[in-house]
């Protein structure tokens, strides 16, 4: 095999999604297996997994650029910097990306758009590749927005549909409004140092913060702006609305890029620009995080359509990382966005299993009902044993059970959270408490949505039904993805996190000290805990009478709702969106409509009247004109005119009148002679 | 002749020769306008790749390229001196680049009027003594001559708007025309007033050369808008702030500003698709060259002190328009709006008076004539074929027209700021200057920048609701199956002018270096210009 230094390989790695997209874009309909895109990744994920990781993780840091272009005396470059952060973000990327598309190949089979799907897919996979590696904030910038790009061009893949539009339009909003806090944060940045590029501004080992802050409110400014940016990508409250909605795209597409990649993003910024964040900001990010995970978790435990669950357990795990970041231990963030990068995708293919079979058979009997709502499934075990173990085995990561990498990384972030709240003491030990509660009401909703899918009996009655395992272009991938989220990929150890090799790839100090009866109280307590949790669950959901018909499974739901109004509440998101609509949406559009208003009739109004109040002068003007100016010529010519008229009529040309004429002026002369 | 003349008269042969033709021939008219604009293109596109940026000072002659100096006029009026006009043409970085724009952007409407009917013979005389007017404006370098171009671009876009408009077209074109002359007329004045301020240092005679209005030594002393020491006021404000203001307010309406942009709403919707192109195209980027070579380069003192408020006066226009867009229910309208939006940024840029704020607002005036073309020209496509552009009588058009709907979203995208593309350049380097300003204290505070960005959320709200309205869905259309019969997908010709003004609005967010490499030495000797009244 060639050899190629890694920047070159990771060059190649960002290309040739991008390649792909250009090539199904000019093939269109021609090309519809595919084929392109998933070379293009396969490819991608060898080179990344031969030539980069290895020889960046744990060795040399890695930065080339060339300038791009240059405004006034300052330089701006493009450029990829690879050192342990990126190059681990590059592999997760790839080998995630890489089962989705073969997963996809199935189970986007015949769809009448599948050329744009490979072409959106790929677009995705370069923007989110490009967004690992870059070098400076502007160039990550763009690969931002171009991921968010790829996500709305692909949750409004079925465009035909109207909530699928509604919630591509959505999502892509709610992330510019991230987007601007991106921009400002690098507006920021670049009016205090004078420079975007990652390697000057955190030197070339990444995160040594060599810049002394020197304008305080500014950085704090700076920090929450890029939080904003990560808190849209992130999903995190209250701008995750998005997500839930999201979920109206393929399922594979919900898996890749709303699961495991896009929405990790967030998380992966702010460990970028960690040495930025001052005590103010970071707190603020605990605080967030801590409300996101425990909303999202409380929203999952009443939903009914199983991408949703998911889509909320994804947020609320995304708010897990998010207080890791805030309480300084981002090594324990990235350490479980990598993981949950694995189990999420899993639970989110095994899903797209389901539904697939579900929606097969609905069509086969032409029933109406939801696919997607749990309460028409059940009893799934016996036809889909393979989908059932493996979504377990991602369930129970999920879950933060002993011997998946979920049990490591969620411990790592539970033990740092208490430590650091021992530390700050106080009132800030509720976060590591409420991180607590959510681990177990993870549990909860993750039991509750495996328990009603795969046990008891089919609630859909029909003879033969006909669901039966997904084919093995699907199941491949997945069993990939279910290895991957054991403890084995991460550490040899399956008890302790801190034998973790993401976790050794990126030590530094901690501001807190460790405390080791944690180690062990934790995740016994927490293990104990779910294992509880489940057996009433069971019995709940599986055995008792929720186990049975679909008829009695909704009515004792919505008895639960009525005599608990806060599962009504959950159920219905906190009628969030509602809300957004009224106070934002509705007042903008209003307030848009008034402005219109104002500039027809105010504005132009002026515009209009100062127009007609000249044309009104002028009438009155060109009145005077006429009859006063215009009336005193015609007067004055009127009157010589008959003055002349008059003595026009002296000159008849009768003699008798002249000699007349001539007598009687001889009189006057005599008699004036006379009397003088 | 120099090239920058042929630039300029090429079009008026054009004129000539379509008028000397008989009517009979009046298929050829298109041709000839299509010959001239290719040659002009050409020329412009050569013009620009041998442009050399130079060091010199913004003022000085040696900081232009392909001069032309000579005489025009010279009269002896007694005891007042020489009357001194010159033929001064030349080109720095912040002219080429636009003149490019224009030449492309008349190729574009030229194109746009492949399907012109009415009669053809003005149609396109008319079109092509707009298009020497045009490149007139970005070329001259004496005042006066600047005044005569500028004056005479009106004329050939009133008739073209009056005659071959919509329905409202009349009141259309005289809001249009009455609204610059409005302006125009206060600057001959202010052009009066620096005549007699200025002398040529070389023969002592007053002059309308504006390079040597920049230079604050060449001003008589006592003079009206004498540089140094005045002490002139009108009405309790220093002349020169007078003579800012009033020019400003000239290109204001030009660019537009809020309020002064009611013209523009009325006058792209009546005005047919290819003046509309052009209008927005070309002629509001006008406003924002005005301001930069002349409000900037001859009152910089001035624009130090007033910055404020022409930053904040780019606030109000990009969230008014923004607004105004959202509020729209007729397409080409809610484009106009849009163009307000997105040329409040070239005012905030060029406000911050930084590097990045002046070379973004540049880039943001060309990607925004590159874009603002394409969606009209868009618009039109669909205007062609019912007769209709109410939002809210079409549904679903995706389905009916694919490529069509892949442009639009591609050219929406673009307008509403997508890295890769040239607006998001512009827009993210305004926004960035304007940020910075405070770090170099130019006046602009940063809470302008952080206003400044609510209008990239704002567009990207409007063009996303649109294409969710329009493009997306069942189809669904008010004129039901004939309108589904008449809506057929883009046509060759339409591809042809869309598919490189998108692409090169691509090229443009890719490679921003193709301007800022022409650009940047201009803005920093405006810069040096400008700094020492900081």
């Amino acid at each position: 095999m060639m050899n190629l230094s890694p920047i070159v390989a990771s060059l190649l790695v960002v290309i040739l999604p991008f390649l792909a997209f250009l090539i199904q874009a000019m093939l269109g309909r021609r090309s519809q297996q595919g084929t392109i895109s998933l070379l293009a990744i396969l490819l991608s994920c060898l080179i990344s997994a031969t030539m980069v990781f290895p020889k960046i993780w744990n060795q040399d840091t890695q930065h080339q650029a060339l300038t791009w272009f240059s405004i006034g005396t300052k330089d701006f470059q493009i450029g990829f910097l690879l050192n342990n952060l990126t190059s681990l973000m590059q592999l997760i990327v790839c080998l995630v990306a890489l089962p989705v598309h073969i997963y996809s190949r199935a189970y986007m089979k015949g769809d009448p758009g599948i050329h744009r799907y490979w072409m959106y897919l790929s677009l995705f996979c370069f923007a989110m590749l490009l967004l690992t590696m870059a070098d400076n904030l502007l160039l990550m910038y763009i690969a931002w927005e171009l991921v968010g790009f790829a996500s709305y061009l692909l949750i409004g893949f079925w465009f035909h549909k109207e909530s699928a539009v509604q919630a591509n339009k959505k999502a892509f909003i709610i992330n510019r409004i991230g987007d601007l806090g991106f921009l400002l944060g690098i507006a920021s940045l670049y009016s205090i140092y004078g420079t975007l590029n990652l390697v000057d501004l955190f030197g070339e080992h990444g995160f040594l913060n060599t810049v002394p802050p020197d304008s305080s409110g500014w950085m704090t400014f700076a920090g929450c702006c890029f939080f904003l940016g990560a808190m849209a990508k992130s999903a995190q409250f209250p701008l995750h609305v998005w997500l839930p909605d999201a979920m109206e795209g393929p399922t594979s597409v919900s898996s890749l890029i709303h699961a495991a990649t896009m929405v990790a993003a967030g998380v992966f910024l702010l460990s970028t620009v960690f040495p930025l964040f001052n005590t103010t900001v970071l707190l603020i990010i605990a605080i967030i995080g801590c409300i996101t995970a425990f909303i999202a978790a409380y929203f999952a435990l009443a939903q009914q359509d199983i991408k949703r669950i998911l889509a909320f357990s994804t947020i609320s795990q995304l708010g897990f990382m998010m207080v890791a970041i805030g309480i300084g231990a981002w090594d324990a963030a990235m350490f479980h966005l990598v993981t949950h990068a694995f189990f999420k995708c899993l639970l989110f293919l095994a899903a797209g299993a389901i539904i697939h079979e579900m929606a097969h058979l609905k069509a086969k009997h032409q029933l109406d009902f939801d696919p997607q709502d749990i309460h028409n499934m059940g009893g799934l075990r016996k036809y889909m044993p393979k989908t059932f173990i493996l979504m377990a085995i991602a369930s129970l990561a999920l879950a933060g059970f002993p011997l998946t990498s979920g049990f490591l990384s969620k411990d790592a972030i539970l033990i740092n959270a208490l430590e650091w709240g021992m530390q700050q003491g106080g009132l800030w030990l509720l976060i590591p408490i409420a991180l607590i509660i959510v681990s177990f009401m993870t549990a909860f909703y993750i039991g509750r949505l495996m328990f009603k899918v795969f046990f008891g009996k089919l609630r859909i009655n029909v003879e033969n039904p006909g669901i039966h395992e997904a084919p093995g272009q699907m199941l491949g991938p997945m069993v990939f993805l279910g290895i991957c989220s054991l403890f084995v990929v991460f550490s040899l150890n399956p008890l302790s996190y801190q034998q973790a090799f993401v976790l050794k790839g990126f030590e530094f100090d901690r501001d807190y000290t460790e405390l080791h009866i944690l180690h062990t109280v934790v995740p016994l307590l927490m293990s104990i805990g779910s294992i509880l949790i489940w057996i009433w669950a069971y019995r709940w959901y599986a055995q008792g009478e929720a186990g049975g018909s679909f008829d009695k499974l909704r009515m004792t739901e919505s008895k639960l709702r009525m005599t608990f109004p806060l599962l009504q509440l959950s159920l219905n998101q906190g009628y969030l969106n509602e809300f957004y609509q009224k106070a934002f949406v509705n007042s903008t559009v209003q307030f848009s409509n008034g402005l219109y208003w104002f500039d027809r009739h105010i504005i132009d109004g002026l515009v209009n009247l100062a127009g007609s109040l000249v044309r009104a002068i002028s009438r009155i003007s060109a009145w005077t004109d006429r009859y006063i100016v215009d009336g005193l010529v015609n007067t004055i010519a009127g009157s010589t005119y008959y003055l002349g008229h008059l003595l026009r009529w002296v000159q008849n040309g009768r003699l008798q009148n002249y000699l007349g004429f001539a007598f009687t002026v001889l009189l006057i002369g005599i008699i004036y002679l006379i009397f003088k | 002749m120099g090239l920058l003349s042929l630039l300029i008269f090429l079009p008026l042969l054009a004129v000539l020769a379509i008028l000397v033709l008989p009517n009979r021939s009046n298929g050829s008219f298109k041709y000839i306008s299509l010959a001239a604009t290719l040659i002009q293109f050409g020329l412009s596109g050569y013009l620009y790749a041998n442009f050399q940026p130079s060091e010199s000072a913004f003022n000085a002659v040696s900081a232009y390229q392909y001069v032309e100096q000579m005489p025009w006029i010279r009269m002896q009026l007694g005891s007042l001196g020489t009357l001194e006009i010159d033929y001064f043409l030349g080109v720095d970085g912040f002219s080429l680049p636009l003149l490019v724009l224009s030449a492309f952007v008349m190729l574009m409407a030229i194109g746009a009027s492949w399907r012109i009917e009415k009669s053809k013979k003005g149609y396109f005389a008319l079109l092509m003594l707009l298009n020497t007017a045009v490149m007139g404006i970005f070329c001259a370098l004496d005042f006066f001559l600047f005044y005569v171009f500028y004056e005479v671009m009106l004329l050939p876009l009133y008739f073209l708007i009056g005659i071959w408009g919509g329905a409202r077209r009349e009141y259309a074109a005289i809001k249009f025309f009455i609204y610059t002359l409005f302006g125009s007329v206060f600057m001959l004045l202010v052009i009066v007033g620096l005549y007699f301020s200025v002398q040529n240092p070389n023969t002592g005679a007053h002059t309308f050369n504006m390079l040597y209005m920049m230079d604050p030594t060449n001003y008589v002393p006592g003079s009206f808008f004498e540089a140094l020491g005045n002490s002139q006021e009108i009405l309790g404000i220093p002349a020169r702030m007078v003579g800012f203001i009033v020019l400003f307010v000239a290109f204001a309406i030009k660019i537009p500003i809020v309020p002064l942009h009611t013209w523009l709403p009325d006058a792209h919707v009546e005005a047919p698709t290819p003046v509309s192109i052009i209008l927005a195209g070309i002629l509001l980027k006008i406003g924002g060259y005005g301001v930069i070579r002349i409000c900037l380069g001859i009152f910089p003192d001035a624009a130090v002190d007033a910055n404020w408020w022409l930053g904040l006066i780019g606030i109000i226009s990009i969230l008014y328009g923004a607004f105004n867009a959202l509020a729209q229910t007729d397409l080409k309208r809610l484009i106009a709006y849009s163009s307000v939006s997105h040329m409040g940024f070239v005012l905030l840029g060029i406000a911050s008076l930084t590097a990045e704020g002046i070379s973004g607002a540049v880039f943001q005036m060309l990607s925004h004539g590159f874009l603002s073309a394409a969606l009209f020209f868009l618009v039109g496509v669909l205007y062609d074929r019912v007769h209709d552009r109410y939002i809210y009588n079409f549904r679903g058009l995706a389905s009916l027209m694919p490529k069509y709907t892949a442009y639009v979203a591609i050219a929406f995208f673009a307008s509403l700021g997508l890295p890769g593309f040239s607006a998001f350049i512009g827009e993210a380097f305004v926004i960035i200057g304007t940020f910075n300003a405070e770090s170099l204290s130019t006046g602009i505070p940063r809470w302008m920048a952080i206003f400044g960005s609510l209008g990239i959320l704002l567009s990207a709200a409007y063009f996303l609701w649109t294409l969710q309205r329009m493009f997306f869905g069942e189809t669904r259309l008010k004129g039901g199956e004939t309108w589904a019969n008449s809506l057929t997908d883009l046509s060759v010709r339409e591809q042809i002018i869309l598919f490189p003004t998108l692409a090169l609005a691509l090229l443009l967010g890719v490679m921003p270096s193709l301007v800022f490499g022409v650009l940047n030495q201009s803005v920093l000797s405006l810069l040096n210009l400008v700094n020492p009244y900081l």
